[in-house]
């Protein structure tokens, strides 16, 4: 008996009123756009699980699928947010993508240095292959997609916010915490070596600094220093007169990372402060900083923030706290950025 | 008895490193309702509740939030701290669960030993039962849970 093929039905998807492309019909919008190599955020690889691959589809959408139904708002409802997982491509469709994901691409990259800056955290550097250029926005950040190892059966990615100086271009750092038993943190912390060869994506996010010259009140936690750190090799690069005072919050001495290159920049940038809190310090250890938690140091420091602006970034329940205290001393919402391990 | 294809889903998923690293059944060769039925027989034995159980872990666990990372007294036998990573962890059921990964760490003040949980796991036991398998990182041992924070 001879073969029988059958062929797919074929339909357009118009992407932000102005490209179009070809998609079969049944796969998954966010396969489909992979394929054409854009790189909608994903770190569970398209199961429904993360809810990062939302975009807007104005038209020709299928019915909200369960895992839309948790994961996405009334407000995102209302305003034809999608999954992009879960559409599925049956009809022609109209979407809007931000932007500045069509700007996201996979770049191959190579590891160069694994540096200790604590008992557990690291800073990795990643060089790009041959040519190859990263611009980012201070503040951004890139998928690192897993490859498999003992561990991990499954090809999924993680988020981690870049931490190198911007003008840096053909290379790249983050910084690192490890997480007990996690996926990914396990990966780089046991497995990763130097001349390995990874892939990211990216970069991804809007947390970055303002155009503006209001007074600047960074906070961080632990590897929550990475994106601040950037935006403070971009205020060093640009000449910056902010000023800008960063509260970097530790448990103990032996959790705080970047001192020297923080002294420095309090040198090299015109008006800014560094100041490092130790939540308690163990017995016999030397620490002449300021103590208790970075909430209550920076709370100390302000009687009035109004007109500051406020970057943070660190666990949700140091960026919780911290925005209870900013608008107790005056500092207004839409002038707190945050990027909350979310 | 055959298995249902939602079950066998479902123990893919706990066996995968989907969302977990090494998955949720650890070495246990048990099928899920073998380890489920055999830890609510014990917890049972322990004379504890699922509802008592629970409610203690968020006790502790909300106590001990605000000290942002640092270890706080519960009361005069044992102290505790909360570590949190970037990310959220889904709940492996077919339910869209997800959970801050948050890690709390409750150390007997007097014995040294330490029992750990996440947000996940109190989602795990209050709603699927679900202790995780043996030899899983996150692995609720019954006995030395009840003993550390009762």
């Amino acid at each position: 008996m001879s073969e029988v093929k059958l062929s797919k039905t074929k339909y357009k998807i118009v992407i932000n009123d102005k490209k179009e492309i070809e998609a079969d019909e049944g796969k998954s919008l966010l396969s489909t756009l992979l394929r054409q190599k854009i790189h909608i955020p994903t770190s569970c690889g398209g199961k429904g699980k993360c809810g990062l691959c939302k975009l807007r589809v104005a038209e020709g959408a299928d019915i909200l699928q369960p895992a839309e139904e948790t994961l996405l708002n009334d407000y995102e409802k209302q305003s034809n947010i999608r999954l992009s997982c879960q559409v599925k491509v049956q009809n022609n469709l109209k979407i809007f993508i931000p932007p500045e994901i069509l700007n996201v691409r996979e770049y191959n990259c190579q590891c160069t240095d694994i540096k200790d800056l604590t008992y557990d955290i690291k800073e990795f550097r990643f060089e790009l292959n041959s040519g190859d250029t990263l611009n980012y926005i201070p503040g951004q950040y890139m998928q690192l997609q897993l490859p498999l190892y003992a561990s991990n059966n499954q090809r999924i990615s993680r988020a981690y916010s870049i931490s190198s100086d911007p003008k840096d271009i053909n290379n790249f750092e983050f910084i690192i915490r490890k997480v007990p038993d996690g996926i990914c943190t396990t990966y780089c912390f046991e497995y990763l070596k130097k001349g390995d060869k990874i892939k990211i994506k990216g970069p991804y996010g809007q947390f970055s600094l303002t155009q503006n010259h209001t007074p600047i009140i960074f906070i961080a936690g632990g590897s929550g220093i990475a994106p601040i750190k950037s935006m403070l090799h971009q205020m060093k690069n640009t000449g910056n007169k902010r000023k800008a005072t960063f509260y970097f919050g530790a448990n103990r001495v032996k959790d705080l990372c970047c001192i020297d290159l923080m002294s420095r920049f309090e040198k090299e940038i015109a008006n800014f402060r560094f100041v490092p809190a130790v939540a308690s310090s163990d017995p016999g250890e030397k620490w002449d900083g300021q103590t208790g938690l970075v909430t209550k140091v920076f709370r100390d420091d302000y009687k009035d923030a109004t007109g500051c602006e406020a970057y943070l970034c660190g666990s949700p329940g140091m960026i919780d706290a911290s925005i209870k205290v900013l608008k107790e001393i005056g500092v207004k919402e839409e002038n707190i950025f945050y990027d909350k391990f979310e | 008895m055959k298995k249902s294809p939602d079950i066998e889903k479902l123990e893919k998923i706990l066996n995968s490193s989907a969302i977990v690293s090494g998955g949720f059944m650890g070495t246990d060769t048990r099928d899920l309702y073998e380890i489920i039925a055999a830890d609510l027989s014990e917890l049972a034995g322990l004379g504890i509740t699922i509802t008592k159980l629970v409610s203690r872990m968020k006790e502790i666990t909300a106590a001990a939030i605000p000290a942002l990372g640092n270890w706080t007294n519960i009361d005069e036998k044992r102290h505790a701290r909360v570590d949190e990573a970037k990310g959220r962890l889904t709940c492996p059921w077919p339910h869209l669960g997800r959970f801050e990964k948050r890690i709390t760490f409750v150390e007997n003040i007097h014995t040294g030993e330490i029992v750990k949980w996440t947000d996940l796991n109190i989602h795990l036991i209050e709603t699927h039962n679900f202790f995780e398998g043996k030899g899983s990182p996150y692995r609720i041992e019954l006995k030395e849970i009840v003993k550390n924070i009762f």
